[in-house]
């Protein structure tokens, strides 16, 4: 049997969690222009309400996804309200913004760290269907995770292009200034985004911990791998991450067919320097 | 009485790493994440010198030393050509890139094992055994590299590492290749870093890849910003404080799991306070 079409199956499942990351990631730094090293946490945010939920209170699984995904959305929100909005007021540079989002991921991890114990859990309860395709095997859960990605794809697409929201976004992400004095509430609409952008980070979270399982540091490898994908794809501009996510996907998983599964995180951390030294515009350019 | 000498020995190998990330972070701007990764490469050369081939102690922090500059002069060829968030990203990549190589090279590190019996240093045939004289060297060494850095810092080429940080194009139209100065400085801030590696390698006896991981770096980083930027004496303080401040917790009665996650929440909310109400850390000269 051909190893082969397993091998896609999986890059296109990597490649959808991936570009889940990306779309929050890239949204918030549409509009606000600095790294956010914090969005990655609120995966595990997301992962470990829908964990406290459905395990520890018995709730149904749909309740607790959605849930956990507001949740996750609301955190974003408050970060956003009680930091980040007092930094843009004081116009504070780049830098500053992403030592205080590390800050904030290094402190939420290890919060959900005592409160959870930093042990590997998964959110799966019993057995899931499994299909054969083309040779290859996919889970129940592989497929909502692809159905999902490219669901929100779409919205936020639409989202984005037609409607009052999406305008005044593409607007701050032109200029901030000039969007201010035509009376954009600037503030109110990063709050939105920051709240959007994390219950998409949330979801992921949790699609994660239903495929394999969560633990407090998920976020940083899923933040990295999302970062890498919006550096590829094109920073800033929605549709590359996407594009940066799947190609990421596609070169992470063919790459691990000789060597061992473990130096994921190395090869996907020499595609972008790859792209940092012969195209840091990335693929598609804003 | 060995507590105190204990937690002077961790503040003197904090102090190192705190000198060697403030030439770049301070002195030069570029804001970097990565700073655990040379410790790290700088520790397991100390580690496997002395456990497999019996080296000495001194020997193997030199050729820690040139590994941690290699390392450096490969990974800062790419990263030199950047600032700002591109600069922070990729340090912030390469940390992972290499706590994941001592994790999963197990035929080299012995991955999550780690690797016990590192002996203590040898001078002259003297083993520096009693923690007392191990303080000594490592405040020697403090010593050494502050006046190292002062040095570096005082020279010409400190001046254009400064005049990178306020203003890279305007030092550019003057002639200076300032991609060579930053990868220079990235280079000499390794090496440094590796020297607090082979110290704590020894000094602990046993090493695994979790005390070099992304945290690691990014409490060296709670140090320097801390203590202030382009600031070396605000680096030591930061470096006493950052270390003495978790030792209170202890005292506080929590279990030693919860009490290594409430460091890291308290070193969290430092860098958000600093960043909201004092950007430039307490003596800091240079606002990030």
């Amino acid at each position: 049997m051909s190893i082969l079409p397993q091998l896609i199956i999986n890059s296109i499942i990597a490649g959808s969690i991936y570009s889940l990351v990306a779309l929050g990631f890239n949204l918030i730094y549409g509009t606000t222009k600095f790294f956010n090293l914090a969005h990655g946490v609120l995966a595990a945010v997301g992962g470990y309400t829908v964990f406290y939920l459905s395990k520890m209170w018995g709730l149904p699984i749909i309740p607790s996804v959605i849930v956990g995904v507001l949740f996750a959305g609301f955190v974003g929100y408050l970060v956003d309200r009680t930091v980040f909005r007092s930094l843009r007021k004081k116009k504070a540079s780049g830098m500053v913004f992403l030592v205080a989002s590390l800050g904030v991921m290094t402190a939420l991890q290890a919060v959900i760290a005592i409160i959870f114990s930093s042990q590997f859990q998964t959110l799966s309860t019993g057995t899931f269907k499994v299909y054969r395709m083309l040779g290859g095997v996919i889970t129940q859960v592989q497929v909502i995770i692809l159905a999902l990605s490219i669901f929100i794809m779409f919205a936020l697409a639409i989202l984005l292009k037609y409607t009052r929201f999406g305008k005044a976004v593409r607007a701050i992400s032109d200029d901030e200034e000039v969007s201010k004095i035509v009376g954009i509430n600037t503030n109110k609409i990063i709050g939105r985004v920051f709240f959007i952008g994390s219950a998409i980070a949330g979801l992921s979270g949790i699609l994660v911990g239903f495929d394999t399982g969560i633990e407090p540091g998920m976020g940083l490898s899923l933040l990295l791998k999302g970062v890498i994908a919006s550096i590829i794809g094109g920073i800033g501009n929605v549709y590359g991450g996407v594009l940066g996510a799947f190609l990421l996907g596609f070169i992470e998983n063919f790459g691990i067919w000789k060597i061992s599964g473990e130096w994921k995180d190395a090869i996907a951390f020499g595609v972008l320097l790859t792209f940092l030294l012969f195209r840091p515009q990335g693929i598609i350019k804003k | 009485m060995e507590y105190f000498i204990h937690l002077g020995i961790l503040v003197s190998i904090y102090a190192i790493l705190g000198l060697s990330l403030n030439l770049i972070v301070g002195y030069t701007g570029l804001l970097s994440i990565t700073q655990a990764a040379f410790y790290g490469i700088g520790a397991y050369a100390t580690a496997i010198l002395i456990t497999s081939y019996g080296v000495n102690f001194f020997v193997s922090m030199l050729i820690g030393m040139v590994i941690a500059a290699l390392t450096a002069l490969l990974i800062g060829y790419v990263l030199s050509k950047f600032d700002g968030d591109y600069f922070a990203l990729g340090s912030f990549g390469f940390n992972i890139i290499i706590f994941s190589i001592l994790l999963n090279w197990q035929g080299l590190t012995r991955g999550p094992l780690g690797i016990p019996g590192i002996d203590r240093p040898e001078i002259f045939g003297v083993t520096v055994s009693s923690n007392l004289s191990f303080l000594i060297l490592s405040v020697l060494t403090v010593i050494i590299i502050y006046g190292l850095s002062q040095m570096i810092v005082n020279s010409s080429f400190g001046r254009v590492l400064k005049a990178i940080r306020e203003d890279e194009k305007a030092i550019q139209i003057f002639g200076y290749k300032t991609h060579h100065h930053k990868l220079v400085i990235f280079m000499i801030s390794a090496v440094i870093a590796s020297v607090a590696g082979s110290l704590f390698a020894s000094y602990i006896s046993y090493i695994d890849p979790s005390s070099f991981n992304l945290n690691e770096s990014i409490f060296i980083l709670s140090i320097i910003i801390l203590g202030g930027l382009a600031n070396n004496k605000g680096v030591i303080w930061g470096a006493v404080f950052l270390i003495l401040l978790p030792e209170a917790l202890r005292f506080v009665g929590f279990p030693t799991d919860v009490a290594a996650q409430m460091r890291q929440v308290v070193y969290g909310l430092i860098l958000v306070f600093l960043m909201l109400y004092r950007p430039q850390g307490l003596m800091g000269e240079y606002k990030l």
